[in-house]
């Protein structure tokens, strides 16, 4: 139980709109192990976006059940939602959405401010991070003056900065050319493995399943196949 | 304020403008404030300082000194009463005059002040020497008429009466409905205008014995010295319009840091929505906001506070501005309040983001 670092019980989703009735994700049951990379694919409208906000507490679901790190999320408040949010869950989301008068230094920073952590510990645990993403050169620079690929590594070290547990990436790469995007995923894995975490990423891009574990593949809210693969990091 | 100032620093021109125009209004508070205060003291200060707080008048003056009449018997009856009461009181005359310098044709508005002396309402000698009430036809008179080219030991011409009356002392800040004040004895009043009518009994007591004497007499009504003021024609007109426009300058404020902090939170609503989805309470942006807020109010206003006191050194002396520590305290804490209900607007708006915007759907 406590190797799942993500699990989704008999989970389903039904927005109200107007009078109608719109089921977006059916009885989905997942299970997320840690070291595990998981990719999510299918066509647009699937769900793909909402299953990951349902995983990620950003979103109630109608019935069922989930766990993130041994924690049932319908059992918290809003105020434990947050703390899960900001201590198990690290998010990356399709544009980058990095605050945009932040440095780069100072949005990882702002992760261990929010939970009230020491400001020099922080920064040294920054730094070692954007060294190890191969950003010192942008240390001190803004968002706007990052390319896509940078802000998207940024982003990924900003939701690895408070050790979380899982980490739900929402289309990483659509941004960025092939070459990028492969060594934004493939710093993903790398950190799933070396910390021994996991995480779900949504893809469109074909060319980043050979670096996940696990292909979920999805239509109309449901997950219609599974494909696993061996890994050359296991 | 890890945000906050942050933002401050990323997005400078921005925040210094929305501060230009805060410094701005704050001033503009502050001046007409110390305009309004000025006025009221050059309008009246001889009432507004004086040491007594109640004024016995007609009943039928509907609370204005100068429509007030009160009998001569009924004045030393009121006298009488209060000395067996062991309030001090004063009988006070005023009329208004025009005087002329002698050997010109200038002339020049003052008001008469009838007074006893020793008494209650006699003024503070600043130069010279105060009259007795034996003394004839001398008189102390406000500093500001020695702008019109007096000093001591002049006479001046009464231009009804055509009597010359001598200076003997100057008073500091004495005026009445905008004129300087001329004290002097009931004597001399009497010889200037041909009559010396009490146009109020001055008593220095509380509230209580007010209402004791309001209640012994018939015809009379005891007022306090701010009803008073305002019986002075022109008085609340004056005080009534620049308070309007200190009331509309704060209603200005508010909205112009309402609407300036409300447009930039709908524009960062994705960015809220990101900060909540990585973890942040609402309750820490809010912290965040009301910071910068309550930052740029308040070095706007030291700003305009320092504007403010320049502005009083450069403008000529006899203009009426006036403006009090107590009245800058009174002014700032306003000015912050106000500040703070126009920041609520964005709270509520960024209490209301939900992390779910940072996915991008809200678009
Ligand atoms: N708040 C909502 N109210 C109503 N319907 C919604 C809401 N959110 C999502 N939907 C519907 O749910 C379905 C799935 O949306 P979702 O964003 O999860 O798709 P997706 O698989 O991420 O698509 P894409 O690949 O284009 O990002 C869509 O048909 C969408 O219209
Ligand atoms: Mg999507």
């Amino acid at each position: 139980m406590m190797e799942h670092k993500l699990i989704l019980d008999k989970v389903s989703k039904t927005f109200v709109d107007g009078e109608k009735r719109v089921s977006v994700i059916e009885d989905m049951t997942l299970k997320v192990n840690e070291g595990e990379f998981v990719a999510v694919v299918g066509p647009s409208g699937s769900g793909k976006s909402t299953f990951l906000s349902l995983a990620g507490a950003l979103l109630a679901p109608t019935s069922g059940r989930t766990f993130v790190g041994g924690h049932e999320l319908s059992q918290l408040s809003e105020s434990g939602l947050n703390r899960i949010r900001l201590e198990k869950l690290g998010f990356v989301f399709q544009s980058s959405n990095l605050i945009p008068y932040l440095t780069v230094i100072d949005q990882l920073i702002l992760v261990s401010e929010l939970s009230g952590k020491e400001r020099e510990d922080a920064k040294s645990k920054a730094k070692k991070m954007i060294k190890r993403l191969g950003l010192s050169h942008r240390i001190n620079h803004y968002p706007e003056q990052l390319s896509g690929g940078e802000r998207q590594r940024v982003a990924i070290a900003r939701a690895w900065m408070n050790d979380p547990e899982l980490i739900l990436a929402d289309e990483p790469t659509a941004s960025l050319d092939s070459e990028r995007g492969k060594e934004v995923v493939q710093m993903l894995a790398d950190e799933v493995k070396l910390r021994g975490k996991a995480a779900v990423m949504v893809t469109h891009d074909q060319r980043m399943l050979d670096l996940c574990d696990r292909i979920l593949y999805m239509e109309d809210g449901r997950f219609v196949k599974e494909k696993n693969q061996m890994n050359e990091a296991h | 304020m890890f945000l906050a100032l942050r933002e401050f620093k990323h997005a400078k021109v921005r925040y210094l403008l929305i501060s230009l125009i805060m410094i701005l209004i704050a001033w503009l508070v502050l001046f007409v404030s110390g305009l309004a205060n000025g006025l009221s003291s050059d309008n009246a200060s001889s009432i507004k300082t004086m040491k007594p707080e109640y004024l016995v008048l007609q009943k039928e003056a509907d609370q204005r000194i100068n429509r007030s009449a009160l009998d001569d018997d009924l004045a030393a009856d009121i006298r009488e009463f209060t000395q067996r009461h062991d309030t001090e009181s004063a009988l006070l005359s005023i009329y208004m005059a025009t005087l002329t310098k002698p050997g010109t044709s200038k002339k020049l508005d003052a008001a008469y002040f009838g007074i006893e002396v020793p008494g209650l309402l006699q003024p503070e000698i600043t130069e010279g020497k105060m009259f007795t009430n034996e003394s004839v036809d001398e008189i102390v008179v406000d500093q500001s008429i020695k702008n019109e080219g007096f000093s001591l030991g002049d006479r001046i011409i009464d231009e009804t009466s055509g009597k010359k009356l001598k200076i003997i002392g100057f008073t500091k800040n004495q005026s009445f409905s905008h004129s300087p004040v001329i004290h002097m004895n009931m004597k001399t009043l009497l010889s200037v205008k041909n009559e010396n009518t009490i146009h109020a009994i001055a008593l220095k007591g509380d509230k209580n014995t007010a209402k004791q004497v309001e209640k012994n007499f018939s015809g009379i009504e005891t007022v306090s010295k701010s009803q008073a003021l305002k019986g002075i024609p022109g008085y609340q007109e004056e005080q009534g319009s620049l308070l309007m426009m200190i009331v509309f300058l704060f209603v200005i404020a508010a909205f112009v840091l309402a609407v300036f902090f409300y447009v930039i939170t709908i524009q960062k609503i994705n960015q809220f929505g990101v900060l909540k989805a990585i973890g942040a309470k609402t309750g820490y942006l809010a912290k965040n906001i009301i910071f910068q807020v309550m930052f740029l109010s308040s070095v706007s206003l030291l700003i305009s506070i320092a504007l403010t006191f320049t502005a009083s050194f450069v403008l000529p002396d006899h203009f009426p501005f006036d403006l009090s520590p107590f009245l800058i305290v009174i002014c700032s804490l306003l000015f912050l309040t106000v500040a703070l209900l126009g920041s609520f607007l964005s709270l509520f708006k960024v209490a209301k983001v939900d992390a779910i915007d940072a996915i991008g759907r809200a678009v």
